[in-house]
């Protein structure tokens, strides 16, 4: 049972987005999910929500990493809503790449987040681009 | 420091006590005597690492514990003398101190107290809420701002404060691994990855195991999870993140070494 007390939660307007771009390099990934954590944790997600979120993220950008083509960019984006917070992380790839769903890195995707998709698709005058699209809810859907 | 006379009658008493069978009756009362004569030299190391954070009450003790184990393992069969086999384990000991609560030579006391406030109040909410709280919870709890909590999961998340979530964490009700994961293990044999994650899996800690099994192929939550293998939440938070982060490394190390 949700309580309403939104003068005490230190949620901000609605819908407020934030978009990171850094090198599509592994070292750089703990910077992304100390943004998404940081987002979560001021939108009073509750903890395991945080932290599934920061896990989430963590995931994502890895594997879009790994099938990055080299010297290109990670670009998140993070739309945070009221109970809600999307995130969508891209890379440029090679013509071909692909991302696995069967693999135990999508099941960890499916656990930590209330929603996940990939797409492949191309961006920016025809350059080949994978996005994984994930939603995390604020607290267990009740 | 070298063989100083104040010590001297000590000697012998080492001797004897390194010559007697393990289940001696006099060993106790000997390493009694021993250790208070060379308490001394545990109090020095110790007041050498003092203002560094931690209570100098608290390093005497641990520099203590060094002292038993060099009292212990003293061989003066070998020959050397003890000081010189001692003053090492002593400082080694305070110095693993130190490394395990790595936290508490970087991190702000208050942040250190806060840490223990929120874990607190984390375990007391999950439990009457039904599931983890929000900061604006803990905060209420606590009767502090928002933003104040806010910075302690910050600081709880920056600085890898293991050893104070062991400290923090109750033994009881910890249920076997055994118990735990039948469920789990099931699931885990309807899936078929790319990647054989079971022998991945079966490298890992028992409880690292446990935790990722119950998560991932078990359906709970951190915070069930917390309560089911007797750890905080936020212990549970990290111990998966680690997990999760070698689990990749090594199902996939060609890809990552960018």
């Amino acid at each position: 049972m949700p309580q309403q007390e939104p003068s005490s939660a230190p949620a901000e307007p609605r819908a407020a987005s934030v978009e990171i771009r850094t090198a599509a390099r592994a070292a750089l990934i703990p910077t992304v999910r100390a943004v998404a954590s940081d987002l979560a944790a001021r939108a009073d997600f509750d903890l395991d929500a945080i932290s599934d979120l920061r896990m989430a993220v963590d995931e994502a950008c890895a594997t879009l990493v790994g099938l990055a083509e080299p010297g290109s960019s990670l670009r998140c984006t993070f739309d945070v809503h009221d109970e809600r917070i999307d995130v969508a992380a891209q890379v440029l790839t090679g013509a071909d790449a692909t991302l696995p769903t069967d693999s135990f890195g999508w099941r960890v995707l499916q656990t930590l987040a209330d929603q996940v998709a990939v797409e492949t698709g191309a961006v920016d005058g025809g350059r080949p681009a994978l996005t994984i699209r994930l939603h995390k809810l604020a607290g267990p859907a009740l | 420091m070298t063989a100083d006379p104040e010590y001297a009658h000590l000697t012998p008493l080492l001797e004897e006590y390194s010559g007697l069978e393990p289940d001696d009756p006099r060993r106790e009362e000997l390493r009694d005597r021993l250790v208070t004569g060379y308490l001394p030299v545990a109090q020095h190391i110790a007041r050498r690492f003092n203002h560094r954070g931690e209570p100098l009450d608290d390093l005497v003790q641990v520099a203590t514990v060094g002292l038993i184990n060099a009292i212990d393992r003293f061989d003066p069969g070998k020959g050397g003398e003890f000081f010189s086999f001692a003053v090492p384990t002593i400082s080694g000991e305070v110095r693993r101190h130190f490394r395990d609560q790595s936290w508490s030579m970087r991190v702000p006391r208050r942040l250190k107290d806060m840490h223990v406030s929120i874990n607190g109040a984390v375990s007391e909410l999950s439990q009457t809420l039904g599931r983890s709280p929000k900061p604006s919870e803990i905060a209420r709890h606590l009767d502090l701002p928002v933003n104040e909590v806010l910075e302690g999961l910050e600081a709880a998340e920056a600085y890898r404060s293991s050893s104070l979530d062991e400290m923090l964490s109750s033994e009881d009700g910890s249920a076997t691994v055994g118990e735990l994961v039948g469920d789990a293990d099931a699931e885990l044999d309807r899936v078929d990855y790319r990647e054989s994650l079971r022998p991945l899996l079966a490298e890992l800690a028992p409880r690292e195991r446990t935790i990722v099994m119950l998560r991932f192929f078990g359906n709970r939550t951190q915070t069930q999870i917390a309560s089911e293998v007797g750890i905080s939440q936020m212990h549970v938070s990290r111990l998966l993140a680690q997990t999760l982060t070698r689990l990749r490394d090594r199902l996939d190390p060609g890809e990552r070494a960018l």
